[in-house]
Parts: C-alpha cells; sequence; structure tokens
C-alpha cells in the first residue's frame, strides 16, 4: 500500500478546494454533522414532550408522522428533500441545506421517541406529587421529570448523534462535497489508490465517531 | 416538471418492482448471513481469551463507528486492489451454482461488494445485540445451574442461549429493519434495487412525486409488515406461553 496519495491530497480531504473555492471534506462533514445533532436533539425534545403530554387523535397522528420518518431510508428522504423543499419554500436551497433537513427529521424523529421513553420511565407518582403541590403540568415537566429523565436520555442521544455523523456521508447522492464525496473524486481522479482512500476516510470517520461516543460518556459522567 | 399527470409507463412499473424485489432479497439474505455472524463475533466479544475477545471487540467497535457508504466503497473499489488476480477474475466470471437446483445466475461484482458490505455492517450491530441478549440473563441463573453440576456448554446451551436469544428478538427484528433501509445505500455502487429504479425512473420520465412515491411506499410498506409480524409473534408467544 501507498499512502503517499494521502498526504499529497491531505488538504483536499481535510477542507476541500477551500479557501479557493467552497468548503468541502472532513470540514463540511462536521459542520453537516453539528448543525443536523443539534436540529435533531431540538425536534426530538419538542416532539417526545409532545408525546408525552398529548393523548387521543393527536397522540396518533404524531406517532404516525414520526413513524414515517423512522420507516423511510435516508437516502429516499434526501431524494425528496432535493426535489420538494425548492417547490415548498419557493428558493434555492443548497444541497448541504437538504441534507441538514432530512438528517434533522429522521434523527428527531427516533430522539423523540427516546425522549418520550425517558419521560414516561420516571414514575406516575411524580406527576401526582407536583399536581398535590399546586404546580401546573409544565411546571412539574419542568422542575421535576425533564432534571431526573435528562441522564436517561443520554445514552440514546449519544447514539443517535454517532449515527448522524456517519449519515453525512449520504450527502454524497446528491453531490455535496463532504467527506465521502471527495474521497470518491480523489479515488476516481488517482484511480490506482481506491484501497487506501477509503482506508483513510473510514478511519476518520471512525475518529469522529469514537470521539464523541468518548467525549460524550465522559461529560455525561462528570454531570451525573 | 409533471406533479402527478398520467400514470407510470408499465414498463416503469416493470422497473420499480424488480428494484424491489432485489430490495427484498439483498436484505434477506444480508439480514441471515448477518445474524449468522453475529452470532459468531458474540460469543467471540465474550470469550475468555483476550487473544479472541479483544480483535472482536475492535472490529465492532470500527465497523459500527464508519459509515455503511464508505465500507461499501472500499469493498466495491478497494478489494479488488487487495486480491490476486486469479480470484478477481474467478470473482468476475459467472458461474453455474450447481448446489442449487434452479441454477442462479452467478451476480455481477456490484451485488457481491454490496452482498459483503451490509452483511459486515449488519453482523457487528447484530453480534452488540446478542450480547445484550446475554447480559441479560441474569447472573444467579449460571451461578445455579453450575450448583447443578452443569458443564460451561451445557449452562450456554440449556441455560443462557435461549434466553438470550429471547431477549433479543425485539431489538433483532429492528435491525432485520435497518437492514431493509440500509440496503439503499447500495445503489452507490450501482446495485439496481428501489432507490437506484427510483431515481432512474425519475431521470427518465420526470414524474418525481410517482417514482419517489412509489418507492417509498414500498420501503414503508415492508417496513410495517416486518414490524406486524414481529409484534403478532410475540403476542401469540404471550398467547401460548411457549419458550420461543
Amino acid at each position: 500500500m501507498d499512502f503517499t496519495v494521502i498526504a499529497n491530497n491531505f488538504s483536499y480531504f481535510m477542507v476541500g478546494a477551500w479557501p479557493n473555492g467552497p468548503l468541502g471534506g472532513a470540514a463540511l462533514t462536521v459542520i453537516l454533522s453539528v448543525i443536523s445533532a443539534i436540529a435533531a436533539a431540538v425536534i426530538g425534545f419538542i416532539l417526545g414532550i409532545a408525546l408525552a403530554m398529548t393523548r387521543g387523535a393527536w397522540h396518533t397522528g404524531l406517532l404516525l408522522f414520526l413513524g414515517f420518518f423512522r420507516a423511510i431510508p435516508v437516502i429516499m428522504l434526501i431524494f425528496w428533500m432535493y426535489f420538494l423543499l425548492p417547490i415548498l419554500l419557493d428558493i434555492n436551497v443548497p444541497g448541504t441545506g437538504t441534507v441538514v433537513v432530512a438528517l434533522s427529521l429522521i434523527g428527531g424523529s427516533y430522539l423523540a421517541h427516546s425522549v418520550h421513553a425517558g419521560i414516561r420511565s420516571l414514575s406516575v407518582g411524580q406527576w401526582q406529587a407536583g399536581a398535590a403541590l399546586g404546580l401546573t403540568r409544565r411546571q412539574v415537566l419542568w422542575s421535576i421529570i425533564l432534571p431526573q429523565a435528562l441522564p436517561i436520555m443520554v445514552p440514546s442521544f449519544i447514539n443517535q448523534w454517532v449515527s448522524l455523523i456517519k449519515d453525512t456521508s449520504l450527502a454524497y447522492v446528491i453531490g455535496v462535497g463532504e467527506l465521502s464525496f471527495v474521497a470518491t473524486q480523489v479515488s476516481n481522479r488517482e484511480m490506482v489508490f481506491p484501497t487506501e482512500i477509503f482506508l483513510f476516510v473510514a478511519l476518520l470517520y471512525f475518529a469522529f465517531c469514537s470521539l464523541l461516543e468518548f467525549g460524550a460518556n465522559r461529560l455525561a459522567l462528570r454531570y451525573r | 416538471m409533471t406533479v402527478f399527470g398520467e400514470l407510470l409507463a408499465p414498463k416503469y412499473l416493470v422497473w420499480l418492482i424488480q428494484g424491489f424485489g432485489v430490495t427484498v432479497v439483498l436484505a434477506a439474505l444480508a439480514s441471515l448471513a448477518a445474524t449468522a455472524l453475529g452470532f459468531v463475533l458474540c460469543l467471540g466479544r465474550l470469550a475468555r481469551s483476550r487473544w479472541l475477545a479483544w480483535p472482536v471487540a475492535g472490529y465492532l467497535s470500527l465497523f459500527r463507528n464508519t459509515p455503511l457508504l464508505i465500507q461499501l466503497f472500499f469493498w466495491y473499489f478497494g478489494s479488488t486492489a487487495l486480491m490476486s488476480e486469479g480470484l478477481l477474475e474467478w470473482l468476475n466470471t459467472p458461474h453455474q451454482l450447481d448446489m442449487v437446483v434452479f441454477g442462479i445466475k452467478w451476480p455481477p461484482f456490484e451485488y457481491l461488494a454490496g452482498f459483503v458490505g451490509l452483511t459486515l455492517y449488519t453482523s457487528a450491530f447484530i453480534a452488540e445485540e446478542f450480547r445484550a441478549g446475554v447480559g441479560g440473563v441474569p447472573a444467579g441463573q449460571v451461578t445455579a445451574a453450575a450448583a447443578l453440576g452443569m458443564t460451561r456448554y451445557q449452562i450456554w446451551r440449556h441455560i443462557v442461549m435461549p434466553q438470550a436469544i429471547r431477549i433479543a428478538m425485539p431489538p433483532l427484528l429492528g435491525q432485520y429493519m435497518n437492514t431493509l433501509k440500509n440496503s439503499s445505500l447500495t445503489m452507490a455502487i450501482g446495485l439496481a434495487e428501489l432507490s437506484y429504479a427510483s431515481r432512474q425512473v425519475e431521470t427518465e420520465t420526470f414524474k418525481t412525486f410517482q417514482a419517489f412515491g412509489i418507492a417509498t411506499l414500498l420501503y414503508i410498506g415492508s417496513i410495517v409488515l416486518i414490524e406486524t409480524t414481529g409484534q403478532w409473534l410475540q403476542h401469540r408467544r404471550k398467547l401460548i406461553g411457549a419458550p420461543l
């Protein structure tokens, strides 16, 4: 194996054509991951709390909505968003935006169930005690339920964020110049080193995911 | 761009159905192979010997923490450089699979790479589900079985494994659903499954809603089918109170 191909293209792997062109490569992967992770967490919290607080038709409707995003393959959703977003918003949506929307919706749908499960794992007595103290349901949720439920949800969040990092590679299918796309570009240009290139890129992703897992677990332990 | 417009021509519907067939067969074969491999990996991960447990732990971590897309690219583009020319030639020439009565056609290389990639990726997740299942068997049962004079093999075979598999069943079904969805990534290496077909129909007809809509319905329909089958199995198991 000959890893000079990595050294020769190192800056292209890391930042794409930047500063002479758009930012790409590993840097874009990180940006896509961070934005999608935050958006997915926000969606997950809102919809998860909504799942816990609703009954009847609203609850069923919400479950169906979440079920759709959990059942559709990420690639199909990226295709849909690529096609639908410009029609719905009536503006030109860049590929990066398309991917962030698709990944946040899917990640958020999975997280909503984790948030719901975390809230449900606490005993009903907590709600009743809060109500007995004269707190409204919203006050009970904020000051009694969520502080206890959060640590329970942490592992699901970490797992989902790792999935998100991996799923940013699917931006490749609509030509967003993140790490996977850049890797295929270099591989096509150089022709003879696909093994080295994809091994290197795999290790880079591995480093990102492991770093997140390790760092988040340590943080979670400290604040337990 | 036609939004709903006329219905897709039969030719394109056939493409989508064929793509769906490839998706189902690929996902089923990969799930089967990954379950077998995942079981073996789980045994390796739980082995007392470090020389076995640590490399397996490395495998699990590496395959779980890298994107499937990159793994597929590696197997499709990268693995050929590692193979000898003889093997490569053998893989690329059609063989009659004699052991099968129907004489299945030898698949093109992207099918082999897709199957291998999907199987290895999924096996890492399935191994962890099995391991969680083993972890779910109360430790007291193992001690009790040992006190009854059962050997390590007997304990494993009659006490731990049956319960572990039962515990792992629901998450395993979840992994099979993931495999079905993940099989869509093989379109990136040119495997003509459902997502690939829908993209192809879309570029040829510009009937985006129908092309993506039908594909999406087929995906969601099969996911719902797996889920209901799982729930039905669970329900029936509870009704007759049978183990497994």
